[in-house]
């Protein structure tokens, strides 16, 4: 993924990168506007967000003109599978937290890393998987009097989940 | 004699068995944040926060102190004994710290740092002891007027954390900026950037985006590295020579100065300390041609001059309100989610709380000693747990620390979010530091300015009038223009890892 500096053209990703700054910094810049950069008593609620937007929009220029000029490197690529595989996870356990309470989802969550992903044993898994949800929810709720969610669903409500 | 007095009742407050025990805890918890590569130390004292959001005020920043001063000695450990820095201002011992390790004097290195870490750190809190009562009396004085100056001269410390490029260190800075500024307006009471969404009116948890940007970014762009065998030192060999205690005590003395005198001025990060310090010890030091082959003046200097800077940093933010570096930038945050606002007001509104916190130092320091060389064997054997096991419950608790902030599910998405902003900011090389310091410091500059202006009627001479708020104005604008005036960065300032 790293950019040779002695190619002429700046890399996908980071004009893609600009573009997004400079769309933000416009996007900013007009919605402010709508909300008032100055009132009879002084800077309105528009006023530092209008600044904000038009560094931004302002900064996109510069970067695609030093971009032009000599482009720069980009960090090194993250893993494309790792991230996938921790961001889905993490979307559906924050969706399933409230449904099926903290210690069922995180369970699910943490086998799902430590066997599938981490091709832990069968013990080690378990046991650190169970630690992290029924432990960490006991933990939490009677230890450190921080409550984490328990199931809308009835039946797992019921049996203590 | 009144500020021994303070002090006293500081220590009064400090020796709860409570306030000990979260003082333990955050050594404890620092030192593992510090010893595991990866996990630096913005992010830690981040994740950490929900916690202890839920104790009161006192308890919550002695332990976040504690946490952050821990990973300064944490990432000692992994620096001497794998030739890995658990942080980056730790990043310069390892050249000598690991050389010991090769010739059998891992412990002694060990010991040397710790007890050099614990002379910085102490003699640094010293400091901070001498100028609270002088500085913190100019509270009386302070105004919006020269609340907003000594903001502006805040967010001029983003010319100091630009790292190599001014353009992308500016659009971090005011990204963040526009985060801190979703939500209800605090002066006109306008909803802004919310996009209809009630959830978003109370603004975005500042935890769940530094959790989001600093911590789960940084496990999204772990690559596969390479396991490593890690043997912790027995415990005869920690005790150094006669000979290494001589050698080290000069070395101490430069790296409290050096450390202390760096972290007076914002801006200047760990890193620098310690990369100065381990300078000064090629220049100054008499054994300076064993240098690189595993002198103890490379491990005694920068280690002392880290902890020093890590203790002294936390002046400007106790009487001033100006965080010196993005750790601190998070701490300060923390302060707030407690209704705590660092800087002159802290001393006249919360002298008790701020007295205990100081006195807590102290202890921490010595607490740090005492945990850390005995227990050398049990941080490395953190080292020896899988990266599945470390990765999966690093993630189990940025999930509890996202959704406790509100109890609520929202929070744990926006982590997410953010997330995924950090990795693309981190592949675009973009500097995250910047964002910590504007999402911070960014409501306190905008609710003062509108309040001066309201004063005032309007009238921006109000921040010229007045001789403290027009002087900080002047030393803020020096700093954003030193790059035009050439004033010229160290070099050290130009390769700090941590911006």
């Amino acid at each position: 993924m790293t950019q040779s500096p002695t190619r002429a053209r700046p890399a996908r990703s980071v004009l893609a990168g600009i573009a997004a700054v400079g769309a933000l910094g416009a996007y900013v810049l007009v919605s402010s506007v709508g909300l008032g950069l100055w009132t009879s008593l002084g800077p309105g609620p528009g006023l530092f967000p209008f600044a904000m937007g038009a560094v931004l929009a302002a900064m996109s220029v510069l970067w695609l003109l030093q971009e032009l000029k000599r482009p720069s490197t980009t960090g090194e690529g993250a893993d494309g599978g790792l991230v996938l595989a921790v961001v889905v996870s993490l979307v559906l356990l924050a969706a399933l937290l409230d449904l099926l309470g903290f210690q069922l989802s995180m369970f699910l969550f943490l086998m799902y890393h430590l066997k599938i992903r981490g091709k832990r044993g069968w013990l080690s898994a378990l046991l650190t998987a169970l630690a992290g949800s029924v432990g960490a929810f006991y933990a939490f709720n009677y230890g450190l009097n921080v409550a984490l969610p328990v199931s809308s669903i009835p039946v797992l409500n019921l049996i203590g989940l | 004699m009144d500020t021994l007095n303070e002090l006293l009742n500081g220590f009064a407050a400090a020796l709860t068995w409570q306030n000990l025990i979260f003082a333990f805890l955050g050594c404890l918890l620092g030192t593992v944040i510090g010893v595991l590569p990866g996990i630096g130390p913005v992010a830690g004292v981040a994740l950490l926060i929900p916690l202890t959001l839920n104790m009161d005020p006192t308890g919550s920043i002695i332990m976040l102190c504690a946490i952050f001063y821990g990973t300064a000695y944490g990432g000692t450990i992994t620096s001497v004994l794998l030739n890995t820095p658990g942080e980056a201002a730790s990043a310069i011992t390892t050249i000598d710290g690991h050389a010991m390790t090769k010739m059998g004097k891992a412990g002694a290195a060990l010991t040397i740092a710790a007890i050099g870490s614990f002379v910085g750190g102490t003699i640094a809190t010293l400091g901070l002891v001498a100028a609270a009562k002088p500085l913190g009396e100019l509270g009386l004085l302070v105004g919006p007027p020269e609340f907003f100056a000594l903001m502006v001269v805040g967010i001029s410390l983003l010319v100091a954390l630009a790292g190599k490029s001014m353009v992308k260190a500016l659009i971090s800075g005011a990204l963040g900026l526009l985060i801190s500024m979703v939500g209800i307006d605090p002066v006109a009471g306008a909803p802004r950037f919310t996009f209809g969404m009630d959830r978003l009116l109370d603004g975005v948890s500042f935890v769940a985006v530094i959790v989001g940007v600093f911590g789960l970014s940084e496990i999204l762009s772990y690559r596969k590295g390479e396991s490593t065998v890690v043997h912790a030192p027995g415990f005869r060999s920690l005790l150094p020579t006669r000979n290494e205690w001589r050698r080290s005590a000069p070395s101490m003395a430069r790296g409290t100065g050096i450390g202390f005198g760096l972290g007076l001025i914002p801006g200047m990060t760990g890193s620098v300390a310690s990369l100065l310090s381990y300078g000064a010890e090629k220049k100054f030091s008499k054994h300076r041609n064993e240098l690189g082959k595993g002198a103890v003046e490379g491990v005694a200097g920068p280690e002392t001059a880290n902890n020093a800077h890590a203790n002294a940093a936390l002046i400007p933010l106790f009487t001033l309100g100006i965080p010196a570096s993005p750790t601190i930038a998070v701490l300060m945050g923390a302060f707030l989610q407690q209704g705590l606002t660092p800087g002159p007001t802290l001393f006249t509104e919360h002298s008790e709380i701020a007295w205990a916190i100081i006195a807590s130092l102290f202890i921490g320091n010595l607490l740090l000693v005492l945990l850390n060389v005995p227990l050398v064997g049990l941080w490395t054997s953190i080292l020896r747990v899988p990266a599945p096991i470390l990765t999966a419950l690093i993630l189990l608790f940025m999930v509890i620390g996202a959704y406790t902030i509100n109890f609520s599910v929202f929070d744990v998405f926006v982590m997410i979010g953010f997330g995924l902003l950090g990795l693309a900011l981190r592949h675009l090389e973009i500097p995250l530091a910047p964002m910590v310091l504007t999402l911070v410091l960014g409501p306190l500059m905008e609710r003062s300015l509108r309040e001066s202006l309201e004063i005032s009627q309007g009238d921006f001479s109000i921040f010229l009038n007045r001789p403290i708020s027009a002087v900080l104005i002047a030393l803020g604008l020096l700093i954003i223009c030193s790059p035009l005036l050439k004033l010229r960065k160290p070099k050290a300032l130009t390769d700090d890892p941590e911006t």
